[in-house]
């Protein structure tokens, strides 16, 4: 009986090699807690990218792997073994004719499905519903101008990191940026658009069910760009609706002689330069409005008139909620979302560990270009929130003014 | 065994030897001593080369070498280039006290002069035949030397024509245009049909129509440009408070065909032929009587005239601090507005608003001067 050669070692190392590739790009795969997932499609736009995107895959990959097992074929069956060079001919026109008209073939193949979900994407004339956003060096404002869609807005409302949509309700995104590119993506509802300044750009966002559906820039825009994130909270129409209302309601001040009535007055020396809240007066009853455009390089900065109601800060890079409360509205189920993300933030389930730190040193904790020796260039203006040697006393104060933000 | 030149290497490397170990001792420092013996191994070294080669004389060692070796050349001939090596190191010197182009034009007289010398110095040294070495030597330089001197030669000609179309009135320019395209033409067509024209000649020419123009550009340069005229823009109109007129200015000359294809814009502003003004939103169904715009930040409307009249859409975007980093500096109106706009026409508004409405006493207005009831509030959340 003949003997199978053993494999060699060199042989058996390069398979474990590859063995150890294909098993890394495999686990790679099989993330668990994914919410940027654009192969889990959470609403028609992306399942419309979805439907294009598995056949398109399909096609690619078996053209890849044809070609690849054609070149390994060829590489190893006509290897050099020191044999005489073969007959060298020119031209071979019908094998050429033929792999000219393939691939274009496939090519319009492919076109077809892909110009026909690009114009399905575009569709604006049957929006109901318009959110503008604003990226800036790193968050995203949001705002929505008065309208008749989204149940009826009467004045526009602002509010940044966290944009809240009704479900099932067509939203038209109108984008642009303040300074640099940005890139807005929520992948498990639609594909990126490129937000650029003078221009605005439209995406249409649809979400199924409530939920939160994350999102990041994707189009790098400077020092923190990988800290630039953006939540969709989708909402019933009805608890839309209570949103929408609250985030109508008129400014309540502080109760006289409390903690957050201090933090109100250090609000006003120390924020409200750049930080709006409706309805806040000064010392001499005039509206407190701030002015952004005088301290920071993209000329505005959040509107903080009801921070407490949604969930994240700084760009939505980190939560106001304690991570088991912050669990507790992500994994709610879509009946129990709107109630769990409503409830806001309460002083049981506020991070104060991250708040508090970002009162007493952002720039260390998000990176901000913010050292005021290397301002020259933006002449002296941040490009974020810059150290404000807040005392600890002070941050107790502020901390429990924002609290009654909601 | 010694010779001379061995001899003043050898004691400067025993000097420097002796040095080093009282420098050693006496001031304990490492980097003089470390500096001190490796010059006196340097020195040494040099100093046992020199008695090897017997000081590079040639002759000594071989009698042959008197025809055809650098110590057999005749002496270097002149040479400019030590010159502007001094001349470079004057404008290094004065530029670094003046200005900073005196010093690049410092730098390149340095590496012209250094590398121009470093080349005819080496090629002086290949052998006793001037032509010879002079023939290696444009071996070496020429590839470098013709494609730069054509290109400065080029770029003064250019420069001098320059100054002198902008010295020129504008419709003379086009006549000395003209004529100097007509002369070139001219004297190519004569040289086509006069082959025999001796080289010489057309030369000569040439060079003197190039010194005509060299000399025309610095006098044109010393005249000074004639006065360009400054035309007048809607924003100089915005910024003088002007944008109500109904006169036509010279900014409103030809204003829709200042559009361009313009994409993306925020929305458009439309004066009806009933002389009402309404909005239309990016993406948002119909026609309303506000636009929401984003605070500090370059905003596209785009303006329709479909009224019977030439129009002109202002915007009154309350008002602003005249040093916009400066909050305590004097608040000023901030106004935007189109050129006047013919029947039909259209044209872009572009403008940033800085602060909120909120931050306005009276709401910021889309308007057309002379008409009253056409306004569009201008939302700024």
């Amino acid at each position: 009986m003949p003997r199978v050669p053993a494999a060699s070692s060199s042989s058996r190392r390069l398979i474990a090699l590859g063995a150890a590739v294909a098993a890394s790009m495999l686990i790679a795969g099989c993330a668990k807690d994914a919410p940027q997932d654009t192969w889990d499609p959470a609403g028609p736009n992306a399942q419309k990218i979805h439907d294009l995107q598995w056949p398109v895959f399909a096609i690619a990959g078996l053209v890849g792997v044809i070609v690849m097992g054609v070149i390994i074929y060829v590489v190893v069956r006509y290897r050099d073994r020191g044999q005489p060079i073969p007959e060298q001919t020119h031209g071979k026109p019908a094998l050429e004719i033929g792999l000219t008209i393939l691939p274009a073939l496939i090519l319009i193949g492919v076109a077809v499905p892909t110009v026909g979900t690009l114009l399905a994407l575009s569709k604006t004339d049957d929006t109901e519903c318009v959110v503008n956003v604003t990226g800036q060096q790193w968050w995203w404002e949001i705002d929505y101008p008065p309208q008749a869609g989204c149940g009826g807005i009467d004045r526009a409302l602002i509010t940044s990191g966290q944009m809240v949509i009704p479900t099932g309700t067509k939203v038209l995104v109108r984008g642009t940026s303040r300074d640099v590119i940005h890139s807005w993506w929520i992948p498990r509802l639609n594909g990126k658009r490129d937000m650029v300044p003078g221009r605005v750009q439209t995406v249409r966002l649809e979400a199924d069910e409530p939920g939160i559906y994350a999102g990041q820039c994707t189009e790098f825009c400077g020092l923190s760009h990988a800290n630039m994130r953006m939540e969709v909270v989708a909402l019933s129409p009805e608890d839309f609706a209570t949103w929408l209302a609250n985030q109508t309601a008129e400014y309540t001040a502080p109760e006289e002689s409390s903690l957050a009535a201090d933090g109100e007055a250090v609000f006003l020396s120390q924020c409200a330069s750049c930080h709006q809240v409706d309805g806040l007066l000064t010392a001499d009853g005039a509206p407190a409005i701030a002015a952004p455009e005088t301290r920071v390089y993209a000329g505005a900065a959040p509107n903080l008139t009801h921070l407490m109601s949604r969930n994240t800060f700084a760009g939505a890079t980190f939560d106001l909620l304690t991570s088991s409360c912050r669990e507790a509205v992500w994994e709610a189920s879509p009946e129990e979302f709107g109630a769990a993300y409503l409830a806001g933030v309460t002083p049981a389930c506020l991070n104060s560990v991250d708040l508090r730190e970002w009162l007493r040193n952002a720039p260390e904790k998000k990176p901000m270009y913010a050292d005021p020796t290397e301002l020259e260039a933006t002449d002296f203006l941040t490009r974020g929130m810059p150290y404000l040697a807040l005392s600890e006393e002070q941050i107790d104060q502020l901390v429990a003014y924002l609290l009654e933000r909601q | 065994m010694f010779t001379t030149g061995s001899k003043l290497l050898f004691g400067g490397g025993t000097v420097a030897a002796v040095g080093a170990v009282l420098y050693g001792v006496l001031v304990a420092g490492a980097l003089g001593t470390v500096g001190l013996t490796f010059a006196a191994a340097v020195l040494w070294l040099l100093g046992g080369i020199s008695a090897v080669t017997r000081d590079a004389n040639v002759s000594s060692m071989d009698v042959d070498a008197l025809h055809y070796t650098a110590a057999a050349a005749p002496a270097p001939s002149a040479s400019m280039w030590p010159a502007v090596g001094a001349l470079g190191v004057v404008l290094l010197a004065v530029g670094l006290v003046t200005y900073q182009v005196v010093v690049v034009f410092g730098l390149i007289a340095l590496v012209a002069a250094g590398a121009e010398w470093m080349v005819q110095a080496w090629s002086e040294r290949v052998s006793d035949d001037a032509g010879r070495n002079a023939g290696i030597r444009g071996r070496l330089a020429h590839p470098l030397e013709f494609p730069v001197l054509a290109a400065v030669g080029v770029a003064v000609l250019v420069y001098s024509f320059s100054r002198i179309m902008l010295v020129l009135s504008k419709t003379g320019g086009p006549v000395a245009f003209g004529l100097i395209a007509l002369a070139v033409l001219v004297a190519g067509f004569i040289v086509a049909v006069k082959p025999t024209l001796k080289t010489g000649m057309i030369g000569a020419v040439a060079a003197v129509g190039a010194l005509g123009l060299v000399a025309g550009g610095i006098a044109s340069a010393l005249e000074g440009e004639r006065d360009i005229e400054v035309h007048e823009t809607t924003g100089g109109l915005a910024e003088h408070g002007e944008c109500a007129t109904a006169e036509e200015t010279h900014a409103d000359e030809n204003a829709s065909q200042s559009v361009a294809a313009k994409a993306n814009v925020t929305g458009e502003v439309t004066l009806r032929s009933d002389g009402t003004l309404v909005a239309r939103s990016l993406g948002i169904a119909g026609t309303a009587d506000s636009i929401v715009v984003t605070r500090n930040n370059p905003t596209n409307i785009l303006f329709r005239n479909d009224s019977d009249e030439a129009r002109r859409l202002v915007l009154d975007a309350g008002l602003r601090y005249e040093d916009p980093t400066d909050t305590s500096s004097e608040q000023v109106p901030a106004q935007h507005c189109t050129a006047l706009v013919e029947k039909g026409g259209t044209q872009l508004l572009t403008f940033t608003i800085a602060n909120t409405s909120a931050a306005q006493d009276a709401p910021m207005t889309f308007s057309i001067p002379g008409l009253d009831a056409a306004s569009v509030e201008v939302v700024v959340p």
